[in-house]
């Protein structure tokens, strides 16, 4: 009874302080939100009408065809019609162009003899992302030209994306972005409500009253992490309200993975202040090691499964990455609650280590 | 009398630096117990362990009857301590601060015991005022008043009046001398010599060690022994030389525009400071026998040699 007293005193001071300053609230609520509008209508990885120029040597109905079905889709766009492929390297130097598709003379012949007809497709890779998504639609288009030409009966190849039938990059960003959100501003409250106790000088004063450090950790941490648990709440309900978000799994697990992804990165933050004792200092300290990893190694903007061994090894410690993995799973996928346990253990271990860690070093600070 | 604060051998090592050097002493129940010394002579350092917030290298240290060492919660809930540097939390007010310690401390019935720390100090009318909006003394007061929300044996004040100005200074001594008087014991650090007079004994701390410690009336006795002379009038430099070279003067000090003379026990007379100052071209100036203060006593024991210290 007595401990759930100084805890309670110490929590209900930390309100009383969050009430009193507006700043705390907005970066806890205004701003994650704002930060996923932000991102998300800003930062779409879809392109349309990429501009292509044609070089068609064989002049043939076969390679018309496979020209018309080529451009079909809408999302190339046939740019001009050129008559050596040398010239689509001057049209990709001035930017005109971002692909190229060549077909070589004997491309109907070929055909027609039953060999392998090669086409070539040229893209510029100096925007990777974009040069990917023109890679990829090409290839599609082309499969499906190629393929109906040469088998009867005619074999069609349909694609069926699942999950995000339309590829929207809003859909696959907001997990992302709700767990990069939530790792920024839970990290940087806690290192910055922690940090302004040393500067202060608060933190000496409550070192000598019988409040032990794993109870100012627990008071400390309460009030934030019901802040931190809105923050999650407001970002996928915006996600759900702006960009059609779905959720399609089971809500229980993702409270419960993100109970314990808010309290990894409150504990990150006041591991960070125990060390730093300086707002200054924690605060770069905060956005560095939450906002960096998160965006990069936690498989939001880059696939895990594409980095090398030794960045997929990093990533392992990374808590972001099992979070935005049940974030995916229960919103698109509808993933059962079974299979995410490993989410759940990963990010339990993250916030012992983090909020072990800090009570330790709290300690031998003091000696 | 019953001991409260027993220190024996009490030292700290920061790396090489020994900030406090093998101190032993006693402070008995009720004592008002003055922690002298230069900025860095050890006083915040001894008071930061007999609190429980610093360990010691070496020694031991008994308050209000328990280790420092193994039981510094014990220590912690029998004490109130009131840093050097204000550390309430400036954001809140001043009952939200008072209500926090309150129940940091676990005190039974807080709402009451609230409001009796807010009319013993004088901090009714302030209770809703943001903390950060009052002035220095009001501070102070806010500071002593959550060190003693929860009834202490022993009260730790660092530096309590540094910082404010002279009527609150003596407000606040005022209630110190009350709690005193009530039994609690206060432990308190000052370089205001003028306070220090008010304390019943006091501690000399110089580099880390222990210079003195008695009574101010002992102090004075034994320290500066002889009598004192106060020279005004006169200029001061040309003066101090005059007299420095003066046979039976032991020290010349100068105290803002005046000079205080110390003579050896037998020595020349206010008589005989005149005629010497005149006969160097000096006239007019104002003699005067004195009291030694504290601060006499400070640079007698700062500089034992009693020569030139401030030279």
């Amino acid at each position: 009874m007595k401990i759930w007293g100084r805890i309670y005193a110490l929590a209900f001071k930390e309100v009383l302080q969050i009430r009193r300053d507006p700043r705390t609230l907005v970066l806890a609520l205004v701003m994650p939100v704002l930060l996923l509008l932000l991102f998300g209508y800003g930062v779409s990885f879809d392109i349309d009408a990429i501009p292509m120029s044609v070089v068609d040597q064989d002049r043939t109905s076969s390679s018309r065809r496979l020209l018309r079905r080529f451009f079909a889709s809408g999302e190339l766009r046939p740019s001009g019609t050129l008559s050596d492929p040398d010239e689509a390297y001057a049209r990709f130097r001035t930017g005109q162009d971002l692909g190229a598709v060549v077909i070589p003379a004997g491309f109907q012949a070929r055909l027609r003899e039953r060999r392998p007809a090669p086409i070539q497709i040229l893209v510029d890779a100096a925007d990777g992302v974009t040069a990917e998504q023109t890679l990829g639609k090409a290839e599609s288009s082309l499969k499906a030209g190629a393929v109906v030409r040469r088998s009867r009966p005619p074999v069609e190849v349909r694609t069926y994306t699942m999950f995000n039938p339309e590829l929207r990059s809003a859909l696959f960003l907001v997990p992302g972005l709700a767990a990069y959100v939530v790792a920024l501003v839970s990290v940087l409250l806690t290192a910055l409500t922690v940090a302004r106790e040393w500067e202060l000088g608060s933190m000496q004063q409550l070192f000598a009253t019988p409040i032990r450090r794993g109870e100012i950790v627990i008071g400390k941490l309460l009030p934030y992490l019901a802040l931190g648990l809105v923050a999650v709440a407001l970002v996928i309900g915006s996600g759900a309200l702006f960009f059609g978000v779905p959720m399609r799994g089971a809500p229980g697990i993702l409270m419960l993975n993100s109970f314990l992804f808010v309290l990894g990165m409150l504990g990150q933050g006041l591991l960070i202040s125990v060390l730093t004792k300086n707002q200054m200092v924690a605060t770069q300290a905060a956005a560095m090691t939450s906002l960096l990893p998160s965006l990069l190694l936690s498989g939001f903007m880059f696939p895990i499964e594409n980095m090398p061994k030794i960045l997929q090894m990093i990533t392992v410690i990374i808590p972001a990455r099992y979070f935005i993995d049940t974030l995916r799973a229960v919103l698109l996928r509808g993933t059962p609650a079974s299979h995410l346990w490993g989410d759940t253990v990963a990010l339990a271990a993250f916030a012992l280590a983090m909020i072990v860690l800090s009570t330790a070093r709290f300690q031998r600070r003091i000696a | 009398m019953n001991t409260v604060i027993e220190v024996r051998d009490l030292t700290r090592r920061f790396g090489d630096f020994v900030a406090v050097d093998r101190v032993s002493f006693h402070v008995e129940k009720g004592e008002i117990f003055g922690y002298l010394g230069a900025n860095g002579a050890g006083k915040s350092t001894t008071i930061r362990m007999l609190c429980g917030l610093l360990a010691p290298t070496e020694g031991v240290a008994m308050v209000a009857g328990h280790d420092i060492r193994d039981d510094a919660r014990k220590v912690r809930a029998a004490i109130g301590y009131m840093s050097q540097k204000f550390s309430l939390y400036l954001d809140l007010p001043v009952r939200a601060n008072l209500e926090f310690y309150a129940g940091a401390y676990e005190i039974e019935s807080p709402r009451k015991r609230v409001q009796e720390i807010l009319e013993l100090l004088d901090l009714e009318v302030h209770r809703d005022q943001i903390t950060g909006a009052l002035p220095g003394g009001t501070r102070q007061r806010l500071g002593l008043g959550c060190a003693l929300l929860h009834r202490p044996e022993i009260v730790f004040l660092d530096e309590p009046t540094a910082g404010v100005d002279p009527a609150s200074r003596r407000d606040f001594w005022r209630l110190i001398r009350s709690l005193s008087r009530e039994g609690t014991t206060v432990f308190v650090t000052t370089h205001y010599m003028d306070e220090a007079e008010y304390c019943q004994r006091i501690g000399l701390m110089v580099d880390g060690r222990l210079a003195a410690l008695d009574t101010p009336r002992a102090l004075k006795r034994d320290l500066v022994p002889g009598r004192m002379f106060r020279v005004s009038n006169v200029d001061e430099r040309a003066s101090r030389a005059v007299l420095s070279g003066m046979s039976g003067v032991v020290d010349v000090q100068p105290f803002g525009t005046r000079l205080h003379v110390r003579v050896r026990p037998g020595g020349p007379e206010a008589p005989d400071l005149g005629k010497q100052l005149s006969q160097a071209g000096l006239s007019g100036a104002e003699i005067e026998e004195i009291e030694p203060t504290l601060e006499d006593v400070f640079l007698a024991v700062v500089d034992p040699t009693k020569g030139s210290a401030a030279a």
